[in-house]
């Protein structure tokens, strides 16, 4: 049965506020992308969906263009009012309708833009696919993962949910790790100070998922002596407003970065690799806000570039033996002109550059673009489009995939697992930090007892391990016993509920791929049952099914995430630090 | 401190807070129908608040537009929620559809005995309503309450940011 079915040409409410709201987003550089295609083709070959995909001609940019065009067409172009059947203009009725435009404009489409930079008639398809998301956004028609990542956004702050004190304990408890390394008071990560030369804002991944490019970055300020600080608030530089269409969003997210550095007076804006974070932050942002920025902003790759080149840091790139090829972020490279400085800057830090091809402009999107890592439903479909990625890879011969975007981090690690490659990602923060040759201070260090708090002990925690894999629950077993911990192992999601329900374990460890009850049905029966639903769980995983636990939010999302492989210092620091944030809140 | 708007012994007043970290006898969060706190401020209240908050709103599921239902607030600092299912995504009959939904909101907390009300901005962000129709609709329509037959004494909007505070307290000035 049709919702809303069209009689007598009656339009659902949603598809009359979609007409609407269309008139308003005609400028000039849409409507000249809207009117310009002569459907030569040429974008075809360009998109990465269509050659995964070649059978499927809805895959094709052109295609996929039409489909709003054909609206535009209809309503405000006269072709499509005197000829409607020869411009094949038609208009939209029904919400089924906006639903199809909505596969085609999220789940077909990573508004990568390398149809656009190869278009000789100069449409920009990207950006007019982004104004239509905005107008399905703006009626409430969206994947499940982009509604949650919005809201999260306008009203938490930040992309990932992430809570004030949440961050703030993570800052802190990476700041006393660092001091404890360097056995030096002044080695902190300093919040909220006023009149520093550097304000430092992140992604919100890098609190939850991946802190270990925070503290890359710390130490790598502190080697270079900068007067640096990180704000309390206004942190988050990324921005869904960017994927999801919505300008207001795109307004309100940049406005806060940017009120965070005007409150701490801070002299430039530095943005840690992220490339819709520093396209939306440095480039869209001042529009989206309607904001004179009379500061500077730059992306971290230019601040370490400038550390090596003028000798404020200095590197062995000995220190970084494997093999290393660089994935430009479809954002860096295509929107903002970003992609022979951090490869200037790998090559002083590492030994073994191979470049990948095509790159710079022509680099193929890592397929986890425009939010595609929040939309789970598409996941089979993006993987698939991930083929040609996974070809380039692989032609490199190298070990390690860099790249300075986390969105291409997770986009990268998941195809690298899908397609067996054998290969890691990392960002230059942390190949930079690995390099450092770390000198001593001008100035003893006095010996001034520092209160560092111990790394949370794991005697006497008990911690259920679940996983199918007896390799690696015996490997996990031996080194959580081995630092102390009494536990307990499942080799299913049934035993593991059982066992959480009678033991009360203060953890649990869990894997998502088991045979029988999957590692997210596990999961939501674990949060949604009385008497574990407080436990912490740490996932432990090599699937992409993660993302449906961060992003399709049917309960709270887990406390912890590791990424398989691991190595036993990389489960000690995740379970401690879940452990750590439980206690302390 | 913020801005505030004296009317007789009630007060409304404005404040940049996260409504769910508010020290604050009961707040409304802006609910869908089947009650589900999922993202923004319903991850906030689910996780301070602890998991007894959906098991409560489970129990009273769904609900229609407008309508409010109200629960305890767990462990956080509020001792009520009034979940309440406002207007979404450019709706027909937004304003119309607002004001009832404040409306009942309020009146749940007079039957409730309570003194002590926030509100966010309600349904502007995420769900699209124009953040000076929300000021407008919500201060207009919380003055007139509370000047009326009313056991509430104070009526605090939290916003979020100097994005939803100026609007609010633009509107609060021309009230006053």
């Amino acid at each position: 049965m049709v919702k809303n079915m069209a009689k007598n040409n009656q339009r659902s409410h949603k598809a009359q506020v979609v007409l609407e709201r269309f008139e308003k987003k005609l400028n000039r550089q849409i409507v000249g992308s809207l009117v310009a295609c002569v459907h030569c083709g040429n974008c075809t070959d360009c998109c990465h969906y269509v050659l995964a995909n070649p059978g499927d001609t809805s895959f094709a940019p052109a295609y996929k263009a039409d489909q709003i065009r054909k609206i535009f067409k209809r309503h405000f172009d006269w072709t499509g009012r005197v000829f409607p059947w020869w411009v094949k203009a038609r208009s939209v009725y029904t919400d089924e309708d906006l639903e199809t435009l909505q596969d085609i404009v999220f789940g077909k489409c990573t508004n990568c833009r390398r149809c656009s930079v190869n278009c000789p008639m100069g449409v920009d398809y990207a950006t007019f696919n982004r104004m239509a998301r905005g107008l399905l956004v703006s009626v409430g028609i969206m994947p499940e993962g982009v509604a949650v990542v919005s809201k999260d956004q306008w009203e938490i702050g930040n992309q990932m949910g992430v809570l004030k004190e949440d961050y703030i304990e993570t800052l802190e408890w990476l700041s006393e790790e660092l001091e404890m390394e360097m056995n030096d008071p002044e080695a902190v990560i300093p919040i909220d100070k006023e009149d520093a030369d550097i304000i430092y804002t992140i992604n919100p991944r890098e609190i939850k998922y991946d802190p270990r490019t925070i503290s890359d970055a710390a130490r790598i300020f502190y080697q270079a002596r900068e007067n640096w600080t990180m704000p309390s608030e206004g942190w988050d530089m990324t921005n869904f407003g960017l994927f999801s269409g919505d300008d207001d969003l795109g307004g309100a997210v940049a406005r806060r970065v940017y009120e965070a550095t005007r409150k701490l007076r801070a002299k430039k804006l530095v943005m840690s690799e992220c490339g819709h974070g520093y396209r939306s932050t440095r480039c869209e942002g001042p529009n989206w806000a309607k904001d004179d920025i009379e500061f500077e902003m730059e992306s971290s790759v230019i601040t370490m570039l400038d550390y090596v080149k003028s000798g404020r840091i200095k590197v062995d790139k000995s220190k970084n033996d494997s093999s290393y090829t660089f994935h430009d972020s479809c954002n860096n490279a295509r929107s903002c002109g970003l992609f022979e400085e951090p490869r200037e800057l790998l090559q002083i830090v590492v030994g073994d550059f191979r470049e990948m091809y095509p790159n710079r402009c022509e680099n193929y999107c890592c397929t986890g673009g425009g939010g595609a890592m929040s939309m789970s439903e598409y996941s089979a479909r993006r993987l698939k489009s991930a083929q040609i990625k996974a070809e380039q890879l692989k032609a490199t011969g190298a070990k390690y995939v860099v790249t300075s975007c986390h969105n291409c981090v997770d986009g990268l690690t998941d195809l690298i697992k899908h397609y067996k490659l054998d290969m890691k990602v990392t960002q230059l923060v942390n190949l930079v930090a690995n390099a450092l040759v770390e000198e001593r201070r001008g100035v003893p260090v006095p010996e001034v007892p520092v209160e560092v708090k111990p790394a949370i002990s794991l005697s006497g925690k008990k911690i259920l391990v679940t996983d199918d894999e007896p390799d690696f629950l015996t490997f996990l077993t031996a080194v959580l016993e081995d630092n102390g911990a009494s536990v307990l192992t499942a080799t299913s999601g049934d035993e593991a509920i059982k066992l959480a329900r009678v033991e009360k374990p203060d953890l649990i460890t869990l894997d998502l791929h088991m045979p029988g009850k999957s590692g997210i049905e596990t999961f939501e029966i674990l949060r949604k049952n009385d008497d574990t639903s407080s436990i912490p769980v740490c996932v432990i995983t090599g699937k992409p099914e993660m993302r449906k636990l961060i992003y399709d939010r049917a309960v709270i999302p887990p406390e912890g995430y590791v990424d398989k492989p691991v190595d036993e210092e990389g489960i000690l620091v995740n379970v401690r630090k879940t452990l750590e944030v439980v206690h302390k809140s | 401190m913020g801005d505030e708007l004296r009317i007789g012994q009630k007060v409304i007043r404005l404040l940049n807070s996260d409504i769910t970290d508010t020290d604050i006898e009961c707040f409304v969060y802006y609910a869908r129908s089947d009650l589900k706190l999922w993202a923004g401020f319903g991850g906030g209240i689910a996780v301070r608040g602890g998991p007894q908050i959906q098991k409560d709103l489970d129990a009273l599921a769904p609900i229609g537009p407008c309508e409010a239902v109200i629960t305890d607030a767990g462990e956080l600092k509020a001792k009520y929620i009034i979940h309440a299912n406002g207007p979404k995504f450019q709706e027909e009959d937004a304003e119309n559809k607002l004001k009832a939904t404040i409306l009942n909101s309020l009146k749940l907390a007079d039957e409730k005995g309570i003194k002590q009300v926030a509100l966010p901005a309600m349904g502007t962000g995420f769900y699209g309503i124009p953040l000076d129709t929300s000021a407008d609709v919500c201060l207009n329509t919380v003055k007139d309450y509370l000047q009326n037959d009313t056991g509430i004494e104070e009526i605090v909007f939290c916003a979020i940011d100097s994005r939803e505070y100026i609007p609010f307290k633009t509107q609060l000035d021309k009230m006053g």
